[in-house]
C-alpha cells in the first residue's frame, strides 16, 4: 500500500493517484480519437468508454462521476458546477450511490470533461462494469454523534486495494460495498453485495461485522452475516478471500444469476462461510494484514478538522424557533446532532417540492459550495438519499445557513419526510426504463408540500424505480413505487413494508395490482389516510403497517378506485 | 388516432456518434435529428432494407434499430412507444435551467 501521505482531515490524492488518473484520461482522449475517426467499431469501445464512466442514455451520453465514500470539498463542487455548465447543460443528478450524473456529455468533449475532474482529483472509473464499484459510506461520517469509528478510512483502505486489482476487474457481475460506523446504519449496509458494520465488542474492540449478498434489482435479498466480528486489520485479507470464493463459483452463465447474493442463496450462508474461512485461512497473514502505520497514516487523512469552541445553545436560534414554524420544523428535520457540542449536522434537502430529486444546477451547486466554505469547513457530503450534506456547521450559523439555503431553494424542511422522495432516472433518461420515475415524484411532492402536513405524517419514506433494475431502491421504501410496461402503458407497482433501518431492513411486500400513472397520487394518498386513521402515539407508517399488516391498506386502495 | 398497431410503419433511428443526439435516417440515407424528415418504411420489405441502409450509414452513429410509428393523414409521423416519444421529443418535464437557483 502507498500510504505516505501529509496530515489533513481531508483525504488527499497522493503521487500515484495523479498518474494513475490523467494517465487514464490521456489514455482515453486516445481511445475517443480513434473512435470518432472510425478505427475502433463500436463492440469494441464501448466497454472502453464504461470503464470511463461513459453510458449512452436514450438522449445522449451520460457521465457518471465517482464521488467516493460521498465525500465532497466545496472545491470539487465547483468543479462539478463549471464542468456541468461547460459539457452539459448546465445541472447535474446526484444519485443513491453517492455519484454524480451528468446527462448531456458528447463524446468528443468527455475526455476534455475528465481532465477537468482530474484538475480536482475526480474521475468516473469504478462507476461502471463488473468490478468492485465506487465504495459507499455514511454521509454523516466523520461528524455523526453515534459514530464509533470514521468509516471513510475503510473506505478509502478499500478503494486503494480493489481500483483495478487486477483479479477482480472482471468479475461474475459488478460489486457493491458499503461501510457504516455507526449503531444507526446510514449507508443500507443489508442490501449491498458486502455491507460492513463497524462495532465494538464486549471485550472494547472495534471490528467489523460483514454481511454478505445483500442487493435489489430484479432479485431482492437481505444480506447476511458472514462473520460476526472480524478485527480490523484483517479487513483486505477477508474481503480478498470473499471476493476469489465469488470469482470461483459465481455464475457467469446468466447475467440475473450472477450476483454474489445469488451464489449465497444457492449455497446458503454456512457454506459460503466455510469456503470463505478456508480460503482466508490460507491468507489470513498474508501480505494484506494491515499494519497499524498504514491504518494510522489513512486514519490521519480523516481526521477530525478543528472546530473552534462555539455557543452550544444560541439565542438567535431559539427566538427564531419560537417565531418562524418553518425554521423550527427545519430544525426537526434537517439538522442533526454533531459529535462536537455546539455543531451540528445540516442536510441541503434536494428535494424542493415540484423538482426532479437530487438535481442541482450549476448556479446551485456554486451556492452549496459558497456556504460549506463560509460554515461548514468547505467539506460537504453527498447521501444515497440524494441529499448534500454540510458536516460541520455551529448552531449558531444555522439562521444564516438555514437564509442561504433558502434561497437557493434547498431549506425545505422535508428530509426523511413524504416528499423526500429517491427517484431513478427512469424513461426521461434511461436505455433500460420501462415507466417514468420523475414525473411521478414530481406530483407526489406537489400534492404533499405542506410542511406542516408533511411533519404530521412523520417519517415516511417513498422511492421510486423506473424498471426492475431498482436504481431507486423502491424494494426499501416505506411505499416503494416501481414502474412496469403492459402493452405499451406506463403502470406502477405498489409495494409496503420496506425499511433499511439497521435490524429492521425488510423488502417491502405488493400491495395488489398496478395503477396506472395518474392513480398513483391518489394510492398513495389513501395509503397515507389509512396510516392516519390507524396509527398509535409514536408510531411510524412503516411501525403502523408492521402491526396492522396490509388488509386495512388493500381495502383502502382498491376500494376507492 | 394510433393507426398501424401492428408496427407496419417504421422508421431507422440511432444516437449520434459525436454527441450521442437522436437522429433518424432521411430519403437521402443521412442522418438527421428531425424526425419529420425520416424515411418511412410501409411494409416488412421495405423495413429490412431501411434497416440495411441505416447500418451501411453507420459510421457516424451508435447501433440503428427500428422504430414502429404511425402517421397521420396529414403525414406526421410518431413513435408509437413511450420510450420512442421521449427519445424523439425529450424530457417531459422541465429540466433545471443552469442558472436556475431555486428549482421549484
Ligand atoms: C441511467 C443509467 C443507469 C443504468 C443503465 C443502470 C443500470 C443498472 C442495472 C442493470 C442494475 C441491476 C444490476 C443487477 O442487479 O445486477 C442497476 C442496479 C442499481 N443501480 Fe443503476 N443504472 C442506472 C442509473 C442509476 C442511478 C441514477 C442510480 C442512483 C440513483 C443507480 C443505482 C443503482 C442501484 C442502487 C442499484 C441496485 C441495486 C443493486 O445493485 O443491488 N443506478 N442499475
Ligand atoms: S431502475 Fe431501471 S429505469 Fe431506473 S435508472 Fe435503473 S435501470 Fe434505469
Amino acid at each position: 500500500m502507498r500510504c505516505a501521505m501529509p496530515d489533513t482531515h481531508f483525504y488527499k490524492y497522493d503521487d500515484y493517484d495523479r498518474t494513475l488518473v490523467s494517465e487514464r484520461v490521456d489514455q482515453f482522449r486516445d481511445q475517443v480519437r480513434c473512435r470518432l475517426a472510425g478505427e475502433l467499431t463500436e463492440e469494441q469501445f464501448k466497454p472502453l468508454r464504461l470503464h470511463n464512466g461513459l453510458y449512452l442514455q436514450l438522449h445522449a451520453y451520460m457521465l457518471r462521476i465517482a464521488i467516493p465514500y460521498g465525500t465532497l470539498s466545496s472545491r470539487q463542487l465547483r468543479k462539478l458546477a463549471d464542468i456541468s455548465r461547460q459539457y452539459d447543460r448546465g445541472y447535474g443528478h446526484f444519485t443513491t450511490r453517492q455519484n454524480l450524473q451528468l446527462n448531456w456529455i458528447k463524446l468528443e468533449e468527455a475526455p476534455d470533461a475528465l481532465a477537468a475532474l482530474a484538475e480536482v482529483d475526480m474521475h468516473a472509473m469504478q462507476t461502471s462494469g463488473n468490478c468492485i464499484r465506487n465504495v459507499t459510506a455514511d454521509h454523516y461520517a466523520g461528524a455523526a454523534i453515534d459514530e464509533i469509528e470514521d468509516p471513510r478510512i475503510w473506505a478509502e483502505i478499500v478503494r486503494q486495494w480493489s481500483t483495478l486489482h487486477p483479479e477482480f476487474t472482471f468479475l461474475p457481475r459488478k460489486f457493491k460495498i458499503a461501510i457504516t460506523g455507526s449503531p444507526n446504519d446510514r449507508a443500507a449496509v443489508r442490501v449491498h453485495d458486502i455491507g460492513l458494520r463497524l462495532w465494538r465488542n464486549e471485550q472494547g474492540e472495534v471490528g467489523f461485522e460483514v454481511i454478505v449478498g445483500g442487493g435489489l434489482g430484479r432479485t431482492p435479498m437481505i444480506g447476511k452475516t458472514l462473520r460476526a466480528f472480524l478485527p480490523k486489520d484483517e479487513l483486505l485479507a477477508y474481503l480478498e478471500s470473499t471476493l476469489r470464493v465469488y470469482n470461483r463459483y459465481g455464475r457467469r452463465d446468466n447475467l440475473y444469476k450472477a450476483r454474489i447474493k445469488i451464489l449465497v442463496h444457492e449455497v446458503g450462508v454456512e457454506k459460503m462461510r466455510d469456503e470463505v474461512e478456508a480460503e482466508y485461512a490460507a491468507n489470513r497473514d498474508g501480505a494484506l494484514r494491515l499494519p497499524p502505520a498504514t491504518i494510522e497514516a489513512i486514519a490521519r487523512q480523516f481526521a477530525p478538522p478543528t472546530l473552534p469552541p462555539r455557543l452550544v445553545i444560541s439565542g438567535d436560534v431559539e427566538a427564531q424557533r419560537l417565531d418562524d414554524r418553518d425554521f423550527a420544523l427545519w430544525l426537526k428535520s434537517n439538522v442533526a446532532p454533531h459529535r462536537v457540542p455546539g455543531y451540528a449536522i445540516v442536510t441541503a434537502s434536494l428535494k424542493p417540492a415540484g423538482s426532479p430529486p437530487g438535481d442541482a444546477s450549476a448556479a446551485q451547486m456554486e451556492g452549496v459550495a459558497d456556504i460549506a466554505e463560509a460554515y461548514s469547513q468547505a467539506e460537504l457530503r453527498v447521501s444515497h438519499e440524494q441529499n448534500l450534506i454540510f458536516p460541520h456547521v455551529a448552531v449558531e450559523d444555522l439562521p444564516r445557513v438555514y437564509r442561504e439555503l433558502a434561497v437557493l431553494g434547498f431549506a425545505e424542511a422535508n428530509v426523511g419526510k413524504i416528499t423526500d422522495i429517491i427517484a431513478c432516472p427512469g424513461l426521461d433518461y434511461c436505455a433500460l426504463a420501462n415507466a417514468r420515475s420523475i414525473p411521478v415524484a414530481q406530483r407526489i411532492s406537489n400534492h404533499f408540500a405542506s410542511l406542516a402536513r408533511q411533519h404530521d405524517i412523520g417519517d415516511l419514506k417513498i422511492k421510486i424505480s423506473g424498471c426492475i433494475n431498482a436504481c431507486g431502491h423502491h424494494h426499501v421504501g416505506h411505499i416503494g413505487i416501481l414502474g412496469v410496461d403492459k402493452n405499451g402503458v406506463e403502470l406502477y407497482q405498489i409495494s409496503l413494508g420496506g425499511d433499511v433501518d439497521f435490524g429492521r431492513t425488510a423488502i417491502g411486500s405488493i400491495l395488489g395490482p398496478a395503477v396506472t400513472a395518474d392513480k398513483v397520487v391518489e394510492t398513495v394518498d389513501a395509503i397515507v389516510a389509512t396510516y392516519l386513521e390507524a396509527r398509535r402515539e409514536g408510531e411510524r407508517f412503516v411501525d403502523t403497517y408492521r402491526r396492522i399488516g396490509a388488509q386495512p391498506f388493500k381495502e383502502k386502495v382498491y376500494g376507492s378506485l | 388516432m394510433a393507426k398501424n398497431l401492428s408496427g407496419d410503419l417504421q422508421v431507422a433511428s440511432a444516437n449520434r456518434l459525436v454527441d450521442g443526439m437522436v437522429v433518424w435516417l432521411d430519403e437521402a440515407g443521412q442522418w438527421t435529428d428531425r424526425l419529420e424528415h425520416a424515411a418511412v418504411a410501409r411494409d416488412k420489405r421495405g423495413a429490412e432494407i431501411l434497416l440495411e441502409r441505416a447500418r451501411a450509414e453507420a459510421f457516424t452513429v451508435v447501433d440503428p434499430f427500428l422504430v414502429a410509428v404511425t402517421e397521420d393523414d396529414d403525414g406526421t409521423v410518431e413513435p408509437l412507444s413511450l420510450r420512442e416519444k421521449i427519445r424523439a421529443s425529450g424530457l417531459t418535464f422541465e429540466a433545471i435551467a443552469a442558472d436556475a437557483v431555486r428549482n421549484a
